[in-house]
């Protein structure tokens, strides 16, 4: 079984939104509904600026608020690594949503149900990349297993520092960010 | 159409290894279907949400398209799309498109129309041209366009005898830097697209051009691995850009005055012998007289003009020396800022070309080696014109595609000849022309105007007849030639039947041409797949495979046409009379012009009042996609950016709504400032494109503001007729 | 910091908001039927009474207002529910370490246990008003076991107040929230509340004085329990300082938040003033007018102190969390 996870590269997201519609029509979220987001944080004073772009999703943790507070086993782990809601289980109450340390679900208010980023599996079963990550127009959104130490995310993972968000939640996430700023003199 | 099982067989075992496989959306495009349970299908064809005119696949579910993927075969998207492109679907399902053809009832723009027949209408029109060309000439017809659809338009116009047609691509875009560049190296920096090898550039040098928010798809893919490549990028801009924020040099110049920097490198270049001196010797012309031209443009000199720290000009250039020649100064695109561009350019132009960046990895590819047959599909040629085209004005430069501003005033003044009727396909003027008021000048001296369009658009609601054409994912257009590092050939095609009563273009142009008698130039062959027989005789006259680019890979390239560096046996030829890279331009020299660009002063703003300057955002494409849903909710409005240090002088907080109004008195529709340390106290910055009057465009009627509004003053760059368009100055007014 | 975020979702930007007044009623009246199972419990196995059988003076009603008002916090529970007509699924399944799951389990035990002793509680004349004959016999069959019941209802009914805590505690992504001290309160709370409910219903002068004095100490308890609540965050790290702050600060967005400790500090101690008063005067056997007031309005405080203490802690919990920016 894969164990999946996104590695993003910070340098390289250049803040398209590409990934944002694509995730939107490709998993028919509703309007002004997103399952993933990107922030742009500039600091500093003119002219000494510097700036940190991140794209954010579900990070998919290994120990998950969400699936530990949900009343009807709807969101749960997946062999796969991944965190899913099963539509067919949820009765929208919503405690997921709430324990999500990095809002990262909302309700589908057309189905009356909690939604959040799913890594595409409907697409992973049919050996494509998520949407997001196949029209990232930086490169920024790379996609992999962790189990397959040969596997593109892997070896990054090796070769660069990597952090996740908010580690000190405790909630192990599968979205690792690696940044290589280019030097700036 | 549509991926058949076996062409996707086919086409697997033909792609080498799993990696490209992986993302290509039409693998198990059946697998998927049978997953689905639905009707699935997938169609490459071509985007445009743009003009980059990525390939595109659109997924369509029982008759809707649901997706719309890269084409991981088209060089433009290499299996991507950007927001816009991903975004496509909304404008063909934005209920409020134009539905059916329009004939105005009472007065010009009050808005009243009634529906009309695509007969009725085009019989309207018809005879409304043959009486102004009766009356005035067939000159009296001219045409403003941008996009595919244009060209079938157009096509009407010349079998008239009319060449009185002009793009806003030319002057108020990238017609000055095209013409720069011809006069330098006898090419323009590419036609679909720059031809910068950002790819495996050292050095970037961005010049305005703001990357990641102009976003030209395959551009911002070579763009992101450049910087995760590490490579170093030196952004000119008065505003910190996204580009700017990859930058290891930020160079926040004051604006305007870009061509001092460009000649203070260009002086340093050469006169501490940083060129390439081989290079410059065997493809260039003109180095002394350079040298002499710039001696006096100090870098002292520059940081004083520029407001740039010496320091930083200084070592920016030894930066981009020290890896020349894989190295580019971006040619740049949008280039009418001030009415001195074209000397801008050709700034630029020399500074590449010493750099010797033409034909050098990492610099500028060499076009693609690729002959396309001329194929006119039995056509006669055309009539020659019957009163020489006005479209060129006093301009010496001025390209082919026409210089709108030309046009606009002629009508206005009905010198030298009178203009009584207007084409406008594909383009908004109200937005894309400076000084609205002459827009409309002009427009109210006409006795017809014709809008093909998609929506009811400020200019479109000013139409005598409105003729509604469908979206890009429902019709075909041209066979696309498409030339990146390689020359291919890519294809537009229906992904669903056009919905209401719209129709292509294609369809509209040629049913006009035999309401007109031109039967000779319509499309061969009857009904709606008329076009579909001429691309077909059209791919064979270029030897290409039909079905395969069609049903298999929407683009197929043409092998071995992909030369692009220099090397012995693959020399780069330069179009030019000397057939070597002028330095020095005697072609301008000629016409009285600077044959080395010399430094300009452009006006600056009184106290109190900022310049006004424009920009993109990466999930719009001017006003084309304000209303489009999934767009529109990115993003409902512009803001106005603002220095921090400005704004609490004036006393206006960030998000507070606030009016500018510039110098003549005119004012926006208010507008949020957005408060920031990223953009100089000299000038205030808007993305281009929101603020539509347009009340049937529900999303963007009204929403932001447009910055075309406070555009009532332009400067014509005397060489090519490019608008200058950043002269405006505005102050900031906050609203009660 | 500029910072710009584009696909964002209402419900959960700027600020989470989720949850509503229909949670806070919920936590509100589920606290308070905890506190009345309690109370009544209390009330039925102290030694001492002088009121005689419960089932003919004392405030039979009690046990049957609980199911009542614990029925109408789970109504306005499920009203919050984003698919009314699914709530059958919180039963499809029981999911141990989920504090939601617990308590739809535990509402199904508690409500037995509420029901059977409030059968057992009815006194004879209003058993005799009774038409069905078959709750009539049950009611008749479960009496002599009233005091078995009751201890049931006097533990399930902490249970239910201080689950009503445990739930909101769980949520390590948001602060406020997230304290092992927030069940206290809730107990201590739903138990005052319930014992104001008590004085309020009872018509004997004794049990009021008992649950007046009883009340003191729940309230002053109450009151300590809010204090180290609050000690505990701002002792804590930045999220958890954070999260107390628009206690604390009267600007105009935090302005509900600075009221709502406001009112708690005034008329929780006012409630307590007031009751000293009460049981510190000198008494006959009758209530007075006045005594009645007084013993009624500082019940009405509590009250109001418990359902403010809900409505703040479960709006300001969700404003609490780790920050869009924070790493
Ligand atoms: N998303 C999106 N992308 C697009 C388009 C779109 O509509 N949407 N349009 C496409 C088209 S047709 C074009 S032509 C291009 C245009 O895009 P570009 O060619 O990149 O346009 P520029 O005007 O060069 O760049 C605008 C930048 O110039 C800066 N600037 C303003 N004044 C000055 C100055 O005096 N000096 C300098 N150095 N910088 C200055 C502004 O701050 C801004 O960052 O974008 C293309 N890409
Ligand atoms: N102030 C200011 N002015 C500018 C610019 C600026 O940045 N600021 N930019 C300049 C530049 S670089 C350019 S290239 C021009 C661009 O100028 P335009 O090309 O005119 O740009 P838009 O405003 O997007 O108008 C496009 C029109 O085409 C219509 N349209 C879209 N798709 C289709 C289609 O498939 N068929 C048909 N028939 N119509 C369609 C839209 O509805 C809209 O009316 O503007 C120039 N003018
Ligand atoms: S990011 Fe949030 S929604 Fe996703 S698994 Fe973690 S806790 Fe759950
Ligand atoms: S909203 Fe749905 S997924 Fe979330 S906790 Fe409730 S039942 Fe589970
Ligand atoms: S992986 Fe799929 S669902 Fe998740 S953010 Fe990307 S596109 Fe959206
Ligand atoms: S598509 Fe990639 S580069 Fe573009 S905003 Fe998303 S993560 Fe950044
Ligand atoms: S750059 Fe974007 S909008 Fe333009 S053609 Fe490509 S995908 Fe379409
Ligand atoms: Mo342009």
């Amino acid at each position: 079984m894969p164990r999946y996870a996104m590695v993003i590269d910070q340098s390289r997201c250049i803040g398209c939104m590409a990934c944002v519609v694509a995730c939107k029509r490709e998993n028919d979220v509703p309007p002004e509904h997103y399952r993933t987001r990107v922030l742009e944080m500039v600091q500093g004073t003119f002219p000494d600026l510097t700036t940190e772009m991140r794209s954010e999703l579900c990070n998919h943790c290994d120990k998950a608020p969400c699936v530990n507070i949900c009343p009807t086993g709807a969101s749960h782990h997946e062999e796969d690594g991944t965190v899913q809601i099963d539509r067919k289980k949820c009765v929208g109450c919503k405690a997921c949503i709430t324990s999500c340390p990095y809002n990262a679900r909302h309700i589908n208010k057309e189905l009356g149900v909690a939604d959040k980023c799913t890594f595409c599996q409907h697409r992973l079963i049919e050996g494509k990349k998520p949407a997001c990550v196949a029209t990232c127009v930086g490169g920024s959104r790379i996609f992999g297993d962790l189990d397959d130490p040969n596997s593109e995310i892997s070896v990054l993972l090796r070769k660069t520092s990597h952090r996740v968000l908010k580690k000190s939640i405790g909630t192990g996430p599968n979205v690792y960010y690696i940044n290589q700023y280019p030097t700036r003199s | 159409m549509a991926f058949s099982r076996r062409n996707f067989l086919k086409f697997a075992a033909m792609s080498a290894g799993g990696a490209v496989l992986a993302d290509t959306p039409f693998i198990s495009a059946e697998a998927r279907a049978k997953a689905e349970g639905g009707n699935v299908k997938y169609v490459p064809t071509s985007c445009e949400m743009c003009f980059w005119k990525c390939g595109a696949i659109a997924k369509v579910v029982d008759g809707k398209v649901v997706k719309l993927e890269g084409n991981p075969y088209h060089p433009q998207s290499r299996g991507k799309l950007c927001a816009r492109g991903q975004g496509g679907i909304g404008q063909l399902y934005d209920e409020d498109r134009l539905k059916h053809p329009m004939i105005l009832e009472g007065k010009r723009g009050e808005g009243k129309y009634r529906k009309a027949s695509w007969d009725e209408a085009l019989d309207y029109v018809a005879k409304k041209m043959k009486a102004i060309a009766a009356k005035h000439g067939p000159e009296a017809i001219a045409m403003m366009s941008h996009g595919s659809s244009g060209d079938y338009i157009t096509n009407v116009l010349k079998a008239m005898g009319s060449r009185n047609i002009a793009f806003p691509s030319f002057a108020q875009c990238k017609g000055i830097r095209d013409e720069a560049w011809l006069l330098t190296y006898g090419h323009k920096p590419g036609s679909s697209c720059e031809q910068v090898d950002l790819e495996n550039s050292r050095v970037i040098v961005l010049i305005g051009t703001h990357l990641g928010e102009n976003m030209h798809n395959s551009q911002n893919q070579e763009f992101a691995e450049a910087v995760g490549r590490g490579a170093k990028i030196i952004c000119v801009d008065p505003r910190y850009s996204t580009a700017a924020s990859k930058s290891s040099f930020w160079l926040p110049i004051k604006p305007g005055t870009d061509t001092a920097l460009l000649l203070a490198w260009i002086n340093i270049v050469i006169s501490e012998e940083l060129y390439d001196k081989e290079y410059v010797e065997k493809y260039t012309v003109g180095l002394e007289e350079v040298k002499e031209a710039v001696k006096k443009y100090t870098p002292e000199w520059a940081a004083q003009e520029t407001e740039l720290p010496m320091r930083q000009i200084i070592e920016s250039v030894h930066e981009l020396c020290r890896y020349a020649p894989n190295v580019v100064v971006h040619p740049g695109r949008h280039y009418s800022w001030y009415g001195n561009d074209t000397q801008r350019a050709r700034a630029v132009a020399i500074l590449n070309a010493l750099l010797g960046t033409w034909g050098r990895k990492g610099g500028m590819w060499l076009p693609p080696k690729a002959k396309f047959a001329k194929f006119n599909d039995g056509a006669p040629a055309y009539p020659p014109a019957s009163k020489p085209p006005l479209i060129r004005g006093d301009f010496p430069f001025a390209g082919g595609a026409g210089v709108t501003q030309v046009l606009r005033d002629a009508t206005i003044t009905g010198n030298p000849y009178p203009i009584k009727a207007w084409f406008v396909a594909g383009t908004n003027l109200m937005k894309a022309l400076p000084n609205q008021e002459k827009t409309q000048d002009a427009i109210d001296n006409l006795d017809l105007l014709v809008a093909v369009d998609i929506m009811p658009t400020e200019t479109v609601m000013l139409a005598d007849v409105i003729l509604p054409e469908c979206t890009y994912l429902e019709r075909h257009d041209g066979l696309y030639k498409i030339k990146t590092r390689e020359a291919g050939v890519a294809i537009r095609q229906p992904a669903v039947e056009p919905m209401y009563e719209t129709k292509p273009a294609w369809w509209i142009g040629s049913e006009l041409c035999k309401k007109l008698g031109l039967d000779q130039y319509a499309v061969k062959g009857n009904g709606m797949d008329a076009w579909e027989g001429r691309m077909r005789r059209q791919a064979k006259a270029w030897g290409i495979d039909f079905d395969k680019l069609s049903k298999d890979t929407g683009y197929v390239t043409i092998p071995g046409s992909e030369r692009p560096y220099i090397t012995a046996d693959n020399q780069p030829f330069f179009d030019t009379f000397s057939e070597k890279i002028n330095l020095y331009s005697e072609a301008l020299e000629e016409e009285g012009f600077d044959p080395v660009p010399q430094y300009e002063e452009v006006e600056q703003p009184p106290k109190d009042m900022f310049r006004l300057i424009y920009g993109r955002s990466p999930v719009h494409t001017f006003s084309r996609t304000i209303n489009t849903q999934w767009l529109w909710e990115l993003q409902k409005e512009n803001e106005v950016w603002l220095n921090k240090k400005e704004a609490k002088r004036l006393g206006v907080k960030n998000g507070q709504y606030v009016r500018l109004e510039n110098q003549d008195g005119m004012r926006c529709n208010k507008i949020k400032a957005k408060v920031t340390e990223r953009i100089r106290h000299d000038c205030v910055y808007m993305v281009h494109g929101f603020g539509h009057n347009a009340p049937q465009m529900t999303r963007a009627d009204g929403s932001g503001a447009d910055d075309q509004k406070l555009i009532t003053k332009y400067i014509e760059d005397p060489i090519t007729g490019g608008t200058g368009m950043r002269v405006n100055f505005v102050k900031i007014i906050k609203e009660a | 910091m500029e910072l710009s975020i584009t696909g964002t979702n209402a419900i959960t930007y700027p600020v989470v908001h989720v949850w509503d007044w229909r949670v806070a009623i919920y936590l509100f009246l589920g606290g308070l039927a905890g506190g009345l199972m309690t109370m009544s419990a209390i009330n039925y196995l102290r030694p001492g009474k002088k009121c005689g059988p419960m089932q003919s003076v004392c405030c039979w009603q009690i046990p049957v207002l609980a199911p009542i008002l614990l029925s109408i916090g789970l109504f306005f529970l499920w009203l919050d529910l984003e698919r009314k007509l699914h709530g059958h699924l919180f039963y499809m399944t029981f999911k141990p370490l989920s504090p939601m799951s617990w308590g739809a389990w535990i509402v199904l035990i508690i409500y037995p246990l509420m029901i059977l002793y409030a059968l057992a509680a009815l006194p004879d004349e209003v058993k005799v008003r009774i038409k069905n004959a078959f709750i009539k016999n049950t009611a008749d069959a479960l009496a002599p076991h009233l005091a078995k019941l009751a201890k049931f209802n006097l533990v399930f009914g902490v249970l239910l107040a201080i689950y009503t805590g445990i739930l909101l505690s769980t949520f390590v992504a948001r602060p406020l929230w997230n304290s092992a001290i927030l069940p206290l309160l809730f107990l201590a709370s739903g138990m005052s509340t319930g014992a104001a409910v008590m004085i309020i219903v009872a018509k004997n002068k004794e049990v009021k004085l008992f649950f007046t004095k009883l009340d003191i100490w729940l309230i002053l308890g109450e009151l300590l329990i809010i204090a180290l609540l609050f000690y505990g965050h701002y002792t804590g790290d930045a999220a958890h300082q954070a999260a107390i702050m628009p206690f604390f600060n009267s600007s105009h967005d935090t302005f509900p938040y600075f009221l709502s400790i406001v009112t708690i500090g005034i008329v929780l101690p006012l409630a307590i003033v007031m009751k000293f008063l009460e049981v510190t005067g000198k008494h006959t056997d009758e209530v007075t007018g006045f005594g009645l007031f007084l013993m009624n309005s500082s019940a009405v405080l509590v009250l109001i102190g418990g359902a403010v203490i809900r409505f703040a802690l479960v709006y300001a919990g969700q404003l609490s969390g780790y920050g869009y920016v924070m790493m």
